[in-house]
């Protein structure tokens, strides 16, 4: 399995649960749903996904909750809890590789919102929001030509150029302008 | 006993519906009835044998006879083969029994607490009833009712997401309101869930703007709950459309006064007000099922704060942003901030070391071409809307009762009530 | 005979609610500028608000309602000065205050009723005589006479009815005019304002309206009526239509002291266009008007404020505003709108203030409008948020900027807004003609599931 028909995959899943004999699906199905609603950062449907799994499965299935639990503290925005659960885990084939990129997604995420919320910010709560040790965080910053400060255990960021987006066809504009004007005449 | 081939459907219906009684008193000879029935000849044979079988009780177990929920997935399984092969074509000629049958079946799998089995089930049989993507049928409300059981939305959201057009008589008759009424309500919790709010509102309002000369149940639920979303969306109260019935206005506003008084003190801007509001009426509001909803409102209104005050200030420091929006420390003001900048509700950068935030405009230029493929987009949502008017319009004007009508009024111009009902047409 | 209350007590029920401690007016002065009924509720006002020149304001009443029918109201105003006096000897017993204090006149009142029922016979016999003659022009005195009598006694709802009466036998423009003014006159009494705009809209389309008169007489029917919208539109809070209209009163044709003094349409105009009016307005419509200037100079105090804020010396300009603040309070007719008014000016010159400039320091414009930077920063907040400055606050540095205003991406802005809105009226309204067509309607009451 890779990371990039994750979309099929969930799909495929989805629809194994609503066909599931008796209305209860394997353990290994809910758990490996929920790490990719995770991972697509869709939390209203992991939480409900979560809601709904029968509680005598996810009795019979501690790894479960150990993904809900990375699941809640991203639905509360504790960066911290994000990381500690997700790193404090050893996680099974299931969803392993799932649950590995998936600290790299949350940092990544906190990554930019970090560049684009702060012109500074202590070296502490950078590290909490991109759970990386504060000498990590110093030397990441250096990296990424972030100024700064070690005196006052400050950091500050650059604000990240606006991203590229791929440009359409002229051919097609053109196509669309031309529906466009044909509609305002008639 | 029965036997259905092809030919005359609608003459079948009739000789099915007659036999409904007969049907009943062999209660125990259906399954070799079914025996013998081809599930895609004689669809609607087998709908009407199934149909008297999900009414009966299930029998009192004996040795010979299974228990009672062996029994009923038996049944279960029974239906489900029947849905999903059935043909199309016949079982429209009694769309009412059909979803009389998936009524059934959605009560029995919510007494079995099992609503998500029917989910996939429910969704094959709306396909079947359906002659287009945009039409409603009796089973729309039953779908989402399972699927706000189960706590599993997204089988219904890809029904939700299509607009209505068509809403077909049921077997001869008008289509049931109460189905219409049930099937947005659920629609507008179901979006609710999931957050999205635009989607809810809309859904809440055609419930409540639903043409009414009596007072529902439902659409006093929906009018609370269309408070509480308007509130979460707009921070204030959206206006009803004008065609709104006066029922409407007049009976369901008193019945809710503790919503009304929500959004009175909700337009205060003032936090602590509404927190004492939502605890003042907290019975009313957990009574109603609303409670979630009213802690949204509460965290909209901080949200809302911040928004004002982006608009005010260039420069703030996170205690003043603290205290102007009544949160309890700069650190929780950040925090808030922080979130909503995560989210694009604001645009600002917290500076840490000032313990300042600056906010910003919408960076927004309007020149990217990320911006143009939004734009030409929404252009053309609403030109495909306009078409649809005016498809619409045209199908009126060559309407042969309109066409009377129209040419009517003009022979008598003194009878003004002709014109008036020719005028609801476009509302 | 019919008892009517005075207006104030069934509408001034919020505003009863301050009192003014330090009043700088001259009471006798102000009195004598009404007559009527005017004087008598204006003088009751007073009394209800301002301890201090209660007594005085009811003894004034007292003598002056002596000379009218009006027994009800000497019965009422006694009541009053005895409740008044009687609170007032508790604490410390003050030997002269008391002994002036006028005694109830019970033969006055008997007197009085018997006079005004024979008065009022006579007038109803003298009017049935002109009617079973029918000569139109008697019968229309007649009734008007009525009218007058009725008022005199305080019975405001059978004056407007007699008044009102006149209407069918008027003859001439005159005739309707007059008949107008009669009917204004009460509906202000009764502060039924909807009545007084549209009998001044009927005098003023009255077709030899201008003619009918001489031109003196004329101008002085116009300051009347003008005056008497510029009251009803005031009191309807329409400020700006209030002064527009008081800014067309003529001061040597303002002669009408049952309703007001030219100092009161000084005053109310005045206010009522410093609150409204841009700057452009004040400088052509009051500043340079030869005919309201007239008015100004009766009321020195309000010429300086209107003439400061012109000059932009707003600190000034508030200072003045708060002195005459307190007599404003006293004035039936301004007093509810006062604090409504202040604000509107005071608004008025934060936003005229900052108009010149792109950024400007708070410290500065706190010292020149009378108040603190915090204070100011809430004021300013809540002239953004209603859009009435295009602004910024930088509260780190305590800078107002002006906020440049990026008229392309707003446009783009509001035809997005414009468009999602469309989509969601037409959805909703392609739904309706579904819903329509097939006949759904909710006609019974149904319960959820």
């Amino acid at each position: 399995m890779t990371l990039d028909n994750l979309n099929t995959v969930a799909a495929e899943l989805e629809k194994q649960e609503l066909q599931a004999q008796g209305g209860v699906s394997s353990p290994l199905l809910y758990t490996k749903l929920l790490a990719i609603y995770l991972y697509q950062n869709d939390l209203c449907n992991a939480k409900f996904l979560w809601k709904r799994i029968p509680s005598s499965v996810k009795a019979g299935h501690p790894e479960l909750e150990l993904v809900w639990s990375v699941g809640r503290a991203m639905w509360k925005r504790d960066a911290p809890a994000v990381f500690t659960a997700l790193n404090g885990t050893q996680w099974s084939e299931n969803v392993g590789p799932i649950m590995r990129s998936l600290v790299g997604k949350v940092r990544e995420r906190g990554l930019r919102l970090v560049a684009q919320a702060y012109s500074s910010l202590s070296i502490d709560t950078c590290s909490s929001l991109l759970g990386l040790s504060p000498s990590e965080v110093v030397e990441f910053a250096n990296q990424q030509g972030w100024g700064v400060d070690d005196n006052k255990m400050m950091i500050s960021p650059v604000r990240p150029p606006p991203p590229i987006t791929h440009i359409t066809s002229s051919e097609d504009q053109l196509h669309k302008l031309t529906d466009f004007v044909a509609f305002l005449e008639n | 006993m029965i036997n259905s081939l092809a030919g005359n459907y609608r003459d079948l219906c009739d000789l099915l519906i007659k036999s409904t009684e007969l049907l009943e008193k062999n209660g125990q000879h259906l399954d070799t009835v079914l025996e013998t029935l081809d599930l895609q000849q004689h669809s609607l044979g087998m709908l009407a044998v199934l149909s008297i079988k999900l009414s009966l009780p299930p029998p009192s177990p004996n040795s010979n006879q299974p228990q009672v929920s062996d029994y009923q997935e038996i049944v279960f399984t029974q239906v489900q083969e029947f849905i999903m092969g059935c043909n199309a074509e016949q079982i429209r000629y009694a769309p009412e029994t059909f979803a009389e049958l998936c009524d059934m079946l959605t009560r029995q799998l919510i007494e079995a607490k099992s609503p998500l089995r029917g989910i996939e089930l429910l969704c094959c049989a709306i396909r079947k009833l359906q002659l287009s993507d945009s039409e409603l049928t009796l089973v729309h409300a039953n779908l989402c009712l399972l699927c706000l059981l189960a706590k599993c939305f997204k089988p219904a959201l890809q029904f939700l997401d299509i607009d209505i057009t068509s809403i077909p008589p049921q077997d001869g008759f008008p289509f049931d309101v109460k189905h219409f009424l049930i099937y947005y309500y659920f629609g507008g919790m179901v979006y609710t869930a999931v957050k999205k709010y635009d989607r809810a509102l809309y859904m809440f309002e055609a419930v409540i703007s639903t043409p009414a000369m009596a007072v529902s149940h439902i659409m006093l639920e929906a009018y609370k709950k269309y408070i509480l979303v308007s509130l979460v969306l707009h921070g204030k109260v959206s206006h009803m459309p004008k065609y709104t019935s006066q029922v409407v206005t007049r009976f369901i506003k008193p019945l809710s006064l503790a919503y009304h008084d929500l959004a009175t003190v909700y337009a205060t801007n003032n936090t602590e007000e509404v927190r004492l509001a939502v605890t003042k009426y907290s019975d009313t509001f957990t009574r109603d099922g609303n409670i979630g909803l009213t802690k949204q409102v509460v965290a909209s209104l901080y949200k809302k704060n911040i928004q004002r005050l982006t608009k005010t200030f260039l420069t703030l420091s996170l205690s003043d942003v603290a205290s102007r929006v009544q949160l309890s420390s700069p650190a929780e003001a950040e925090r808030y901030i922080l979130n909503m900048i995560d989210e694009g509700e604001i645009f600002a950068t917290i500076n840490q070391k000032d313990g300042m935030v600056v906010f910003h405009d919408d960076p927004e230029k309007y020149n990217s071409p990320g911006m143009l493929c939004k734009l030409e987009e929404e252009m053309t949502i609403c030109t495909d809307l306009d078409r649809q008017i005016q498809r619409m319009e045209e199908e009126i004007m060559v309407n042969p009762q309109y066409v009377k009508k129209a040419c009517g009024a003009q022979d008598d111009d003194l009878t003004t009530g002709q014109t008036s009902k020719i005028s609801t047409y476009s509302m | 005979m019919q008892v009517d209350a005075p207006p104030e007590d069934n509408d001034n029920t919020e505003e009863d609610l301050y009192l003014v401690e330090n009043p700088t007016l001259d009471l006798e002065i102000y009195a004598n500028s009404y007559t009527g009924l005017a004087r008598l509720y204006r003088l009751m006002y007073i009394a209800d608000h301002c301890p201090v020149l209660r007594v005085e304001a009811l003894k004034m009443a007292i003598t002056y309602v002596m000379n009218t029918f009006n027994v009800n109201l000497y019965q009422q105003l006694h009541k009053k000065l005895q409740q008044c006096v009687s609170g007032m000897s508790l604490p410390d017993v003050a030997s002269g205050g008391s002994q002036d204090v006028p005694s109830f006149d019970q033969t006055w009142v008997e007197n009085k009723t018997k006079k005004a029922a024979l008065k009022l016979e006579k007038l109803d016999s003298d009017l049935k005589n002109y009617k079973s003659n029918s000569i139109k022009e008697s019968i229309r005195r007649g009734n008007d006479d009525l009218g007058d009598h009725h008022l005199d006694c305080g019975d405001l709802s059978n004056a407007l009815k007699c008044y009102s009466r006149a209407r069918d036998y008027c003859t001439s423009g005159k005739h309707v005019v007059n008949m107008c003014l009669n009917v204004i006159k009460v509906s202000v009494y009764l502060q039924n304002w909807s009545h007084v705009l549209s009998y001044v809209n009927k005098a003023e389309s009255t077709p030899d309206f201008s003619e009918a008169q001489g031109k003196e007489t004329s101008q002085a029917i116009l300051t009347k009526l003008k005056c008497a919208a510029g009251l009803a539109e005031l009191a309807t809070k329409k400020y700006k239509l209030a002064a527009k209209q008081f800014l067309q009163a003529n001061l040597d044709h303002c002669d009408f002291p049952e309703l007001l003094s030219a100092s009161n349409i000084a005053i109310y105009g005045g206010l009522c266009a410093l609150a409204t009016f841009d700057r452009a307005e004040l400088q052509k419509h009051v500043i340079f008007s030869s005919s309201f200037k007239l008015f100004l100079e009766l009321e020195p105090q309000l010429r300086d404020i209107i003439f400061k804020f012109y000059e932009s010396k707003y600190a000034h300009c508030l200072k003045l505003l708060d002195e005459i603040k307190d007599n404003l309070y006293l004035d039936m007719y301004i007093a509810p709108h006062v604090n409504t008014l202040y604000t509107q000016i005071r608004n008025r010159a934060l936003i005229q203030y900052f108009s010149p400039y792109h950024s400007a320091d708070m410290n500065k414009m706190a010292t020149a409008l009378n108040t603190t930077v915090v204070a100011l920063e809430d004021e300013l907040m809540q002239l953004i948020l209603e859009g009435q400055i295009q602004a910024r606050i930088d509260s780190h540095n305590k800078i107002l900027y002006a906020k440049d205003m990026d008229q392309r991406s707003s446009t783009f802005e509001k035809a997005l807004n414009m468009g999602r809105d469309y989509q969601r009226r037409t959805r909703m309204l392609i739904l309706r003609a579904a819903l329509l067509k097939a006949q759904l309607c909710v006609k019974v009451f149904i319960l959820i599931v």
